[in-house]
Protein backbone atom coordinates (compact mmCIF):
# COMPACT_ATOMS: atom_id res chain seq x y z
CA UNK A 1 0.00 0.00 0.00
CA UNK A 2 2.74 2.48 1.17
CA UNK A 3 4.65 1.39 -1.98
CA UNK A 4 2.03 2.21 -4.19
CA UNK A 5 1.61 5.35 -2.46
CA UNK A 6 4.76 6.47 -3.24
CA UNK A 7 4.69 5.42 -6.84
CA UNK A 8 1.51 7.76 -7.12
CA UNK A 9 3.81 10.99 -5.32
CA UNK A 10 6.62 10.04 -7.28
CA UNK A 11 4.50 9.99 -10.48
CA UNK A 12 2.62 13.49 -9.40
CA UNK A 13 6.20 14.87 -8.80
CA UNK A 14 7.13 13.92 -12.32
CA UNK A 15 4.39 15.05 -14.60
CA UNK A 16 4.78 18.67 -12.65
CA UNK A 17 8.42 18.97 -12.92
CA UNK A 18 8.30 17.42 -16.82
CA UNK A 19 5.84 19.92 -17.80
CA UNK A 20 7.20 22.57 -15.78
CA UNK A 21 10.40 21.64 -18.36
CA UNK A 22 8.45 20.90 -21.04
CA UNK A 23 7.06 24.43 -21.30
CA UNK A 24 10.18 26.02 -20.28
CA UNK A 25 11.98 24.68 -23.25
CA UNK A 26 8.90 25.31 -25.38
CA UNK A 27 10.06 29.05 -24.69
CA UNK A 28 13.20 28.60 -25.27
CA UNK A 29 12.27 26.87 -28.47
CA UNK A 30 10.76 29.72 -29.95
CA UNK A 31 13.75 31.64 -29.38
CA UNK A 32 16.64 31.82 -32.58
CA UNK A 33 20.23 32.73 -31.65
CA UNK A 34 19.31 35.87 -33.27
CA UNK A 35 16.22 36.78 -30.91
CA UNK A 36 18.64 35.95 -27.92
CA UNK A 37 21.38 38.48 -29.13
CA UNK A 38 18.72 41.02 -29.85
CA UNK A 39 17.19 40.96 -26.80
CA UNK A 40 20.43 41.07 -24.77
CA UNK A 41 22.23 44.12 -26.78
CA UNK A 42 18.59 45.72 -26.65
CA UNK A 43 18.27 44.51 -22.71
CA UNK A 44 18.50 48.26 -22.02
CA UNK A 45 15.69 49.67 -24.76
CA UNK A 46 13.22 46.60 -24.04
CA UNK A 47 13.25 47.46 -20.29
CA UNK A 48 12.62 51.07 -20.68
CA UNK A 49 9.89 50.08 -22.63
CA UNK A 50 8.15 47.57 -19.74
CA UNK A 51 9.14 50.23 -17.37
CA UNK A 52 6.92 52.47 -19.19
CA UNK A 53 3.89 50.10 -19.97
CA UNK A 54 4.43 49.11 -15.91
CA UNK A 55 3.11 52.92 -15.01
CA UNK A 56 0.92 53.52 -17.73
CA UNK A 57 -0.81 50.36 -17.20
CA UNK A 58 -0.82 51.25 -13.32
CA UNK A 59 -1.92 54.75 -14.47
CA UNK A 60 -5.01 53.05 -16.35
CA UNK A 61 -5.85 50.86 -13.63
CA UNK A 62 -6.23 53.58 -10.93
CA UNK A 63 -8.26 55.74 -13.10
CA UNK A 64 -10.31 53.38 -14.82
CA UNK A 65 -10.39 50.66 -11.32
CA UNK A 66 -12.09 53.90 -9.84
CA UNK A 67 -15.01 54.21 -12.34
CA UNK A 68 -16.02 50.21 -12.52
CA UNK A 69 -15.88 50.23 -8.75
CA UNK A 70 -18.28 53.30 -8.54
CA UNK A 71 -20.83 51.79 -10.97
CA UNK A 72 -21.22 49.05 -8.81
CA UNK A 73 -21.22 50.76 -5.66
CA UNK A 74 -22.75 54.14 -5.82
CA UNK A 75 -25.58 53.23 -8.69
CA UNK A 76 -26.24 49.64 -9.38
CA UNK A 77 -26.20 48.97 -5.39
CA UNK A 78 -28.12 51.92 -4.45
CA UNK A 79 -30.69 51.36 -7.69
CA UNK A 80 -31.55 47.70 -6.67
CA UNK A 81 -31.65 48.62 -3.05
CA UNK A 82 -33.83 51.58 -4.07
CA UNK A 83 -36.35 48.86 -5.68
CA UNK A 84 -36.12 46.78 -3.08
CA UNK A 85 -37.04 49.39 -0.60
CA UNK A 86 -39.89 50.17 -2.84
CA UNK A 87 -41.20 46.60 -2.85
CA UNK A 88 -40.48 45.98 -6.50
CA UNK A 89 -38.97 43.21 -8.16
CA UNK A 90 -35.33 43.56 -8.67
CA UNK A 91 -34.09 40.29 -8.46
CA UNK A 92 -33.06 40.44 -12.29
CA UNK A 93 -30.89 43.45 -11.44
CA UNK A 94 -29.75 41.78 -8.10
CA UNK A 95 -28.45 38.71 -10.76
CA UNK A 96 -26.77 41.16 -13.06
CA UNK A 97 -25.05 43.15 -10.22
CA UNK A 98 -23.70 40.42 -8.37
CA UNK A 99 -21.90 39.09 -11.94
CA UNK A 100 -20.25 42.76 -12.43
CA UNK A 101 -18.92 42.60 -9.12
CA UNK A 102 -18.00 39.13 -9.32
CA UNK A 103 -16.04 40.31 -12.59
CA UNK A 104 -14.83 43.47 -10.70
CA UNK A 105 -13.17 40.99 -8.23
CA UNK A 106 -11.38 38.87 -11.26
CA UNK A 107 -10.26 42.12 -12.26
CA UNK A 108 -8.64 43.32 -9.42
CA UNK A 109 -6.74 39.83 -8.84
CA UNK A 110 -5.69 39.16 -12.24
CA UNK A 111 -4.12 42.93 -12.22
CA UNK A 112 -2.17 42.05 -9.58
CA UNK A 113 -0.92 38.56 -11.05
CA UNK A 114 -0.14 40.66 -14.10
CA UNK A 115 1.58 43.71 -12.15
CA UNK A 116 3.62 41.38 -10.35
CA UNK A 117 4.77 39.48 -13.49
CA UNK A 118 5.69 42.14 -15.07
CA UNK A 119 7.54 43.59 -12.24
CA UNK A 120 9.39 39.99 -11.67
CA UNK A 121 10.27 40.35 -15.64
CA UNK A 122 11.80 43.63 -15.11
CA UNK A 123 13.95 42.50 -12.81
CA UNK A 124 15.60 39.74 -14.62
CA UNK A 125 18.90 40.67 -16.15
CA UNK A 126 18.25 39.94 -19.62
CA UNK A 127 22.11 40.66 -20.46
CA UNK A 128 22.73 37.47 -19.04
CA UNK A 129 19.36 35.77 -19.10
CA UNK A 130 17.75 36.24 -22.12
CA UNK A 131 15.27 32.89 -22.25
CA UNK A 132 14.73 33.44 -18.53
CA UNK A 133 13.68 36.90 -19.61
CA UNK A 134 11.52 35.63 -22.62
CA UNK A 135 9.83 33.55 -20.45
CA UNK A 136 8.73 35.55 -18.02
CA UNK A 137 7.72 38.09 -20.33
CA UNK A 138 5.66 35.40 -22.07
CA UNK A 139 3.71 34.77 -19.00
CA UNK A 140 3.35 38.39 -18.17
CA UNK A 141 1.99 39.17 -21.62
CA UNK A 142 -0.84 36.14 -21.19
CA UNK A 143 -1.53 38.11 -18.16
CA UNK A 144 -2.18 41.41 -19.21
CA UNK A 145 -4.78 39.65 -21.84
CA UNK A 146 -6.31 38.16 -19.21
CA UNK A 147 -6.67 41.56 -17.68
CA UNK A 148 -8.19 42.86 -20.85
CA UNK A 149 -10.53 40.09 -21.04
CA UNK A 150 -12.12 41.04 -17.55
CA UNK A 151 -12.02 44.76 -18.95
CA UNK A 152 -14.45 43.83 -21.79
CA UNK A 153 -16.45 41.18 -19.43
CA UNK A 154 -17.65 43.94 -17.01
CA UNK A 155 -18.30 46.73 -20.01
CA UNK A 156 -20.88 43.58 -21.27
CA UNK A 157 -22.47 43.46 -17.53
CA UNK A 158 -22.48 47.05 -17.60
CA UNK A 159 -24.29 46.85 -20.81
CA UNK A 160 -26.28 43.96 -19.28
CA UNK A 161 -27.43 45.88 -16.20
CA UNK A 162 -28.91 48.73 -18.30
CA UNK A 163 -30.85 46.42 -20.58
CA UNK A 164 -32.13 45.03 -17.42
CA UNK A 165 -33.19 48.42 -15.60
CA UNK A 166 -35.32 48.76 -19.26
CA UNK A 167 -36.98 45.42 -19.02
CA UNK A 168 -37.70 46.90 -15.66
CA UNK A 169 -39.09 50.01 -16.83
CA UNK A 170 -41.21 47.99 -19.54
CA UNK A 171 -42.65 45.78 -16.43
CA UNK A 172 -43.00 48.94 -13.96
CA UNK A 173 -45.08 50.92 -16.71
CA UNK A 174 -46.99 47.82 -17.87
CA UNK A 175 -48.04 46.84 -14.00
CA UNK A 176 -48.73 50.38 -13.01
CA UNK A 177 -49.80 51.64 -16.06
CA UNK A 178 -48.08 54.68 -15.93
CA UNK A 179 -46.48 56.40 -18.99
CA UNK B 1 25.07 54.78 57.51
CA UNK B 2 24.29 55.92 53.99
CA UNK B 3 26.36 53.07 52.52
CA UNK B 4 24.39 50.69 54.64
CA UNK B 5 21.10 52.37 52.70
CA UNK B 6 22.80 52.15 49.31
CA UNK B 7 24.32 48.10 49.88
CA UNK B 8 20.76 47.32 51.28
CA UNK B 9 18.87 49.28 47.71
CA UNK B 10 21.40 47.18 45.59
CA UNK B 11 20.44 43.82 47.18
CA UNK B 12 16.68 44.30 46.60
CA UNK B 13 17.00 45.08 43.08
CA UNK B 14 17.26 42.22 40.56
CA UNK B 15 19.19 42.15 37.53
CA UNK B 16 15.35 42.82 35.35
CA UNK B 17 14.60 45.54 37.71
CA UNK B 18 18.31 47.12 37.30
CA UNK B 19 17.74 46.98 33.42
CA UNK B 20 14.00 47.90 32.93
CA UNK B 21 14.37 50.60 30.88
CA UNK B 22 17.13 49.20 28.19
CA UNK B 23 14.55 46.12 28.10
CA UNK B 24 11.59 49.03 27.73
CA UNK B 25 13.68 49.92 24.83
CA UNK B 26 14.36 46.79 23.34
CA UNK B 27 10.52 45.31 23.60
CA UNK B 28 9.14 48.69 22.20
CA UNK B 29 11.82 48.53 19.06
CA UNK B 30 10.53 44.61 18.95
CA UNK B 31 7.39 45.56 18.39
CA UNK B 32 7.96 47.93 16.21
CA UNK B 33 9.54 46.12 13.82
CA UNK B 34 6.97 43.22 13.93
CA UNK B 35 4.33 45.78 13.24
CA UNK B 36 5.97 47.56 10.31
CA UNK B 37 6.93 44.44 8.44
CA UNK B 38 3.11 43.11 9.29
CA UNK B 39 2.24 46.24 7.92
CA UNK B 40 4.70 46.08 4.56
CA UNK B 41 3.77 42.40 4.22
CA UNK B 42 -0.37 43.45 3.95
CA UNK B 43 0.75 46.54 1.76
CA UNK B 44 2.83 44.24 -0.61
CA UNK B 45 -0.24 41.05 -0.62
CA UNK B 46 -3.45 43.18 -0.27
CA UNK B 47 -2.28 45.26 -4.31
CA UNK B 48 -2.13 48.59 -2.29
CA UNK B 49 1.22 48.65 -3.60
CA UNK B 50 0.22 48.13 -6.73
CA UNK B 51 -2.40 51.32 -6.66
CA UNK B 52 -0.03 53.30 -4.81
CA UNK B 53 0.95 55.86 -7.84
CA UNK B 54 3.37 57.84 -5.46
CA UNK B 55 6.07 55.33 -5.05
CA UNK B 56 9.32 56.22 -7.44
CA UNK B 57 8.52 53.76 -10.16
CA UNK B 58 4.96 55.72 -11.06
CA UNK B 59 6.56 59.43 -10.99
CA UNK B 60 6.31 59.53 -14.53
CA UNK B 61 2.42 59.31 -14.39
CA UNK B 62 1.84 60.00 -10.48
CA UNK B 63 0.22 63.94 -12.07
CA UNK B 64 -2.41 62.56 -14.03
CA UNK B 65 -4.31 60.61 -11.52
CA UNK B 66 -7.94 61.62 -11.58
CA UNK B 67 -8.15 62.62 -7.82
CA UNK B 68 -11.93 63.34 -7.52
CA UNK B 69 -14.43 61.12 -8.40
CA UNK B 70 -16.67 62.01 -10.68
CA UNK B 71 -19.45 59.36 -10.36
CA UNK B 72 -22.66 60.95 -8.97
CA UNK B 73 -23.85 58.64 -6.18
CA UNK B 74 -27.62 57.73 -6.64
CA UNK B 75 -29.81 58.22 -3.34
CA UNK B 76 -30.75 53.93 -2.35
CA UNK B 77 -33.86 55.99 -0.89
CA UNK B 78 -36.99 57.41 -1.96
CA UNK B 79 -39.74 56.99 -4.37
CA UNK B 80 -39.59 54.71 -8.00
CA UNK B 81 -41.13 56.74 -10.81
CA UNK B 82 -40.54 56.96 -14.74
CA UNK B 83 -38.78 60.30 -13.78
CA UNK B 84 -36.55 58.65 -10.95
CA UNK B 85 -35.48 56.01 -12.62
CA UNK B 86 -35.14 58.21 -16.28
CA UNK B 87 -32.47 60.26 -13.72
CA UNK B 88 -30.84 56.83 -12.86
CA UNK B 89 -30.35 56.07 -16.50
CA UNK B 90 -29.38 59.73 -17.47
CA UNK B 91 -26.46 58.93 -14.52
CA UNK B 92 -25.73 55.61 -15.71
CA UNK B 93 -25.57 56.11 -19.22
CA UNK B 94 -22.93 58.90 -18.69
CA UNK B 95 -20.45 56.28 -16.52
CA UNK B 96 -20.98 53.72 -18.51
CA UNK B 97 -20.12 55.71 -21.50
CA UNK B 98 -17.07 56.85 -19.26
CA UNK B 99 -16.00 53.37 -18.66
CA UNK B 100 -16.51 52.43 -22.28
CA UNK B 101 -14.89 55.12 -23.59
CA UNK B 102 -11.25 53.45 -23.36
CA UNK B 103 -10.18 49.66 -24.29
CA UNK B 104 -8.33 49.71 -21.45
CA UNK B 105 -5.71 47.15 -21.51
CA UNK B 106 -5.97 46.32 -25.46
CA UNK B 107 -2.92 45.70 -27.96
CA UNK B 108 -0.13 43.72 -27.21
CA UNK B 109 2.50 45.34 -26.26
CA UNK B 110 4.25 43.24 -24.59
CA UNK B 111 4.77 41.50 -28.16
CA UNK B 112 8.55 40.54 -29.27
CA UNK B 113 7.16 42.15 -32.59
CA UNK B 114 6.56 45.37 -30.46
CA UNK B 115 9.86 45.21 -28.43
CA UNK B 116 11.44 44.87 -31.29
CA UNK B 117 13.57 41.30 -30.67
CA UNK B 118 11.00 39.15 -32.87
CA UNK B 119 12.55 36.54 -35.63
CA UNK B 120 12.60 38.85 -38.59
CA UNK B 121 12.44 35.46 -40.68
CA UNK B 122 9.00 34.82 -38.87
CA UNK B 123 7.53 38.20 -39.29
CA UNK B 124 8.11 38.30 -43.23
CA UNK B 125 6.56 34.95 -43.62
CA UNK B 126 3.35 35.53 -41.97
Amino acid sequence: MNTRIRLVVFAMVAASLLSFFALKNTYAADLSDDQIGRIKSNCLAIKGSLNQLHATDALLRVNRGQIYESIGSKLMNNFNSRLGNNGLDNKGLIVVTSEYQKALTTFRLDYLSYEKQLSATTRVDCTQDAIGFHTALEDARTKRGLVHDDVIRMNAFIDDYRSAVSDFMLNYERVTGKN
Amino acid sequence: MDEQITLVIDEELSYWDTHRFMLLIIATLIISVVLVSVSIFMYNVSGAAQLDLSRPDYKSVSDKVIRTDTVTDYSAYGPVTKSTVNDFTTIYDKQAQKAKTVDAFNGDPLNPEVLEFSDPTITSEQ
